[in-house]
């Protein structure tokens, strides 16, 4: 592969990045490329800069220092219309789940296509149908999130990251709050939509994750980019 | 988005959330109902003092030599003054039919009296303004130069009281009115306020997901018009409620009993329930940029 192939199969580029708040610096200098359909691994301990890193990805903030291409758009660059766009092609996964309580699991990923323009109300209503088929929760159509586990609260979080067919999903700390059982099936959404195509970043700190999975993996500590092995043991806070 | 979508997106976000939107707009009625009330109050205190200023008048008694022709062309004279709504003539027969009625029962006093004492006269009749009230003094002063006058008369301390009252009216009427308005804006707009911090995380999830700014803004712009429109609807109701409930204690037999007590006009009740969208409009105009700050 010649270098203009390998800058165009390349979805993320991260360089010289830094982010700082006023004195505190979150991430420093950092860069990688992730390549398209790659599944990758960022880990390191509480504090590392993971939820930054992802932050910066979607630009939920913006960068101190440094640029970052994603998908042909550069972060540093764009404009404060543009983000819409750029978030349009990621499909995002919190901790926290992050879904609107007064919606019932249905409306909260059919929001998605609203928010991408779809019309079709039957389109809309298919796409959704089969997602929460794949997902598992096809009887919990019209729950609303409290009255949900949070496995399902998280495979539903997988269906509205997965609804509008993203290039890009970024999973922050995907599993952190479920017990064993719910986050090898989130896992294996991850995969499921991975298999589809799309570009897959987990955010974890939790090693034993790491080692069941043949993925590339990031390690990072006090914001910087670390070697495998010195990190490795620090990972599990 | 279509506008239907943005409709349609609106109406389920009103019924979504329609215990805070219906404090909001439960303040917007009462806010609505406190101005048009005193809106009401204000009108219909002008329309009786412009009522009672029917009696405020100059009388300029006639030398006794002053023919009919004269009088009347110095009544067409005078009516070319400024601050001057009207002039007319009164003879002094019609003066003294008019004392008689006046009197009643009492006219008999007057029986004796060989000849009519009463002179032929000009009654002035000022302009509804605060200008003639200034002029007063001089519109006397230069009607009683007048060669064919022999006396000028009028309620001048009257008069200065009633304009001094009708002049503070009109302004505490002005400063109430801006008073309230920036007050009720002020309510509102932290009314919605509220309603947009409840719903905070659902607008920063839906920028998450890429909704843009028109996505989020149109249907809370949308609401708040709705807000608006039915605020002012409710607060209208209740006044009229209120007013049809008061109206039979207050005339025309009533306290007032030579004054007709009116509702609103309906030019009024449109800028009041255009204003109450606008201010619906503005109060979510101020605290939506709050929360669009990337």
């Amino acid at each position: 592969m010649n270098a203009i192939d390998a800058l165009d199969n390349q979805i993320i580029r991260f360089h010289a990045v830094t982010k700082h708040f006023g004195e505190t610096y979150a991430l420093r200098d950092l860069t990688f490329e992730v390549r398209k359909n790659d599944f990758l691994f960022i880990t390191g301990p509480s504090g590392a800069g993971k939820s930054t890193l992802i932050k910066l990805l979607y630009m939920g903030e913006r960068m101190s220092d440094g640029y970052a291409i994603i998908d042909g758009m550069n972060l540093s660059r764009i404009g404060r219309r543009q983000i819409p766009q750029l978030r349009r092609k990621i499909g995002v996964i919190f901790q926290d789940f992050k879904l609107i309580a007064n919606r019932t699991v249905f409306q909260n990923v059919a929001l998605v296509m609203e928010v991408a323009g779809f019309k079709s109300r039957s389109v809309i209503r298919q796409r959704v149908a089969d997602l929460l088929e794949l997902v598992g929760l096809p009887h919990q159509a019209d729950a609303y999130p409290p009255t949900l586990s949070g496995g399902e609260k998280q495979r539903a979080a997988v269906a509205r990251a997965m609804v509008g067919k993203p290039r890009i999903i970024l999973a922050d700390e995907p599993t952190a709050s479920l017990d064993p059982d719910a986050s090898e099936r989130v896992l294996q959404l991850l995969r499921a939509a991975h298999a589809r195509g799309a570009t897959v970043l987990i955010t974890t700190h939790d090693t034993r994750l790491l080692s069941r999975f043949d993925a590339r993996v990031i390690y990072l500590e006090s914001g910087r980019r670390v070697d495998a092995p010195a990190a490795a043991g620090n990972v599990n806070d | 988005m279509s506008m239907i979508d943005v409709c349609r997106r609106a109406l389920s976000d009103f019924y979504r959330h329609r215990y805070l939107h219906g404090v909001c707009l439960f303040t917007i009625a009462l806010s609505v109902f406190i101005i048009s009330a005193f809106s009401l109050f204000f009108i219909n205190a002008g329309e009786l003092m412009g009522a009672w200023q029917q009696g405020i008048r100059i009388t300029a008694y006639l030398k006794p030599d002053v023919t009919k022709k004269q009088a009347t062309d110095l009544a067409a004279d005078i009516e070319q003054y400024a601050g001057v709504a009207s002039v007319s003539y009164v003879s002094g027969k019609e003066g003294f039919a008019w004392l008689k009625k006046q009197l009643g029962a009492g006219s008999s006093l007057l029986s004796d009296l060989k000849e009519n004492p009463l002179p032929d006269a000009l009654e002035i009749h000022p302009a509804k303004n605060m200008a003639a009230m200034a002029g007063a003094d001089r519109l006397a002063g230069k009607i009683s130069e007048k060669p064919e006058v022999a006396d000028v008369e009028y309620a001048r301390e009257w008069m200065q009281r009633f304009y001094g009252i009708y002049n503070l009216f009109k302004v505490t009427a002005f400063v109430m009115a801006g008073l309230v308005f920036v007050a009720i804006l002020f309510i509102v707009a932290n009314t919605i306020r509220l309603i947009l911090y409840s719903r905070r995380e659902e607008i920063e999830i839906t920028r998450i997901i890429g909704a843009d700014e028109a996505f989020i803004k149109h249907p809370l712009y949308l609401e708040a018009l709705m807000l608006g429109s039915f605020g002012g609807i409710a607060g209208l109701a209740m006044l009229y409620g209120a007013f049809f409930s008061l109206m039979p204690k207050l005339s025309p037999e009533g306290l007032l009993p030579f004054f007709q007590v009116r509702f609103l006009p309906v030019q009024l009740v449109l800028a009041v329930l255009i204003s109450s969208m606008f201010v619906g409009w503005l109060g979510c105009y101020f605290s939506i940029r709050r929360f669009l700050r990337v």
